[in-house]
């Protein structure tokens, strides 16, 4: 796994090449999890939500909020037009565990510039998190893949896909029950 | 249309900035003073991972089928896959496709709000406001009534309250129109409730006293 203060040194056009072959290869996974839980959250907004342009906001919401859990949680207050502070309550229970992926980066982000910076900690999802800031350029460009659907096909059958979002929460806390079974306490 | 736009923006707006802000958040406590992080903040990060996954996995089983045993297998089949192979696409996707499997082969609706219809005087099923009569929460006409009934299959010998608003102010024909439709249709126990009356101990009016009021 590559490093962040590697990757944001000046770098020769060949081995910068090289280190996004490299970054390409290790985000694949969460490239695929990001494909299919953008397809399922924003067929469930299509579905579920009764808005004139899913496709648009589904794709506005996750390049701006770029958090899984926010886009299956906001689809049932949406559908019920709740009113607009409930879902700054929603984002801050659901994304306040956010705060503590910060921490872990402080050192590891300590010479990149300021607009980077600012790009890394807006991609600070889970699944980024997981890969140690992984790479954020590649995991953008399909996080806008998120709701990019015609709403038509979808429609027809969602029966069951609100099960994705538990799986995703099943996936990731076996993840950290092997990690800290491998590292101890 | 203009109203979902700015709706929509409210939405996305909010949770874009409160996400962001709480992303940034250790960034702006710890800003360019190049400080060492004390270990209790390594440690609780690390610990309060998993507690809050936990916690989510818990409640977000209480919007699906969670008195079915689907759920479980699926999450069972989830966790199995994910202990051996350790891809979250095949694991997501195995567990998803089950649940679906299970919940359309076996016939339960699949969310909570649709299957489960309280009727009781508490909750009426049936309400005359003056924009039109609602089922629950959406309007509709007297035939489509009886077909949301009859597919949430209440019972022809279920008490069925119908609620007439304080300030109903169309014809009385309205509900009493309604109740005979129901009535033909062989729910005989529908009941007008007028929420007038309802909370008062105002002399009964004539119609009260045929479909009195039960709460």
């Amino acid at each position: 796994m590559l490093n962040v203060s590697e990757r944001f040194s000046p770098l020769a056009p060949r081995e910068r090449r090289a280190v996004l072959r490299r970054a390409f290869v290790d985000s694949l996974p969460v490239l695929m999890g990001y494909t299919s839980m953008g397809f399922v959250a924003g067929a469930l907004l299509a579905a579920k939500a009764g808005l004139g342009h899913a496709t648009l906001w589904g794709l506005l919401s996750s390049a701006m909020c770029v958090s899984g859990t926010f886009s299956f949680a906001m689809v049932q207050p949406v559908a019920d037009r709740a009113p607009a502070w409930t879902f700054a309550l929603l984002a801050a229970g659901l994304n306040f565990r956010y705060a503590f992926y910060g921490f872990t980066m402080l050192a590891r982000w300590k010479d990149v510039p300021l607009l980077r910076k600012l790009f890394l900690v807006h991609m600070l999802s889970d699944e980024n998190y997981a890969l140690e800031a992984g790479v954020t350029a590649g995991a953008f460009a399909v996080t806008l893949l998120q709701g990019a659907l015609d709403p038509d096909l979808i429609r027809a059958r969602t029966n069951g896909l609100e099960f994705a979002m538990v799986a995703l929460f099943l996936v990731i806390f076996t993840d950290q029950a092997k990690e800290i079974a491998k590292h101890g306490k | 249309m203009e109203n979902e736009f700015l709706y929509m923006l409210a939405v996305v707006g909010a949770g874009w900035a409160v996400t962001y802000a709480m992303r940034a958040l250790p960034f702006l406590l710890f800003a360019g003073r190049g400080r060492e992080l004390p270990a209790w903040v390594t440690r609780f990060g690390s610990f309060i991972s998993p507690v809050v996954i936990a916690s989510l996995i818990v409640y977000s089983y209480s919007g699906l089928q969670w008195r079915t045993p689907w759920p479980y297998l699926a999450g069972a089949l989830t966790v199995a896959l994910h202990l051996w192979k350790g891809n979250p696409l095949v694991s997501i996707s195995a567990g998803v496709a089950l649940y679906m499997a299970l919940v359309s082969c076996c016939g339960c609706a699949s969310t909570h709000h649709d299957r489960e219809l309280v009727y009781d005087a508490a909750h009426p099923l049936i309400h005359f406001t003056n924009k039109g009569m609602k089922f629950r929460d959406r309007y509709v006409t007297p035939e489509e009534a009886v077909r949301l009934l009859k597919k949430h299959k209440v019972p022809k010998d279920a008490t069925i309250h119908m609620l007439v608003d304080e300030d109903f102010s169309s014809p009385r024909a309205t509900w009493v129109f309604q109740h005979n439709y129901l009535g033909k249709a062989g729910y005989r126990k529908a009941i007008v409730v007028h929420a007038r009356h309802a909370s008062s101990s105002a002399p009964k009016r004539r119609d009260d006293r045929r479909n009195p009021p039960r709460r």
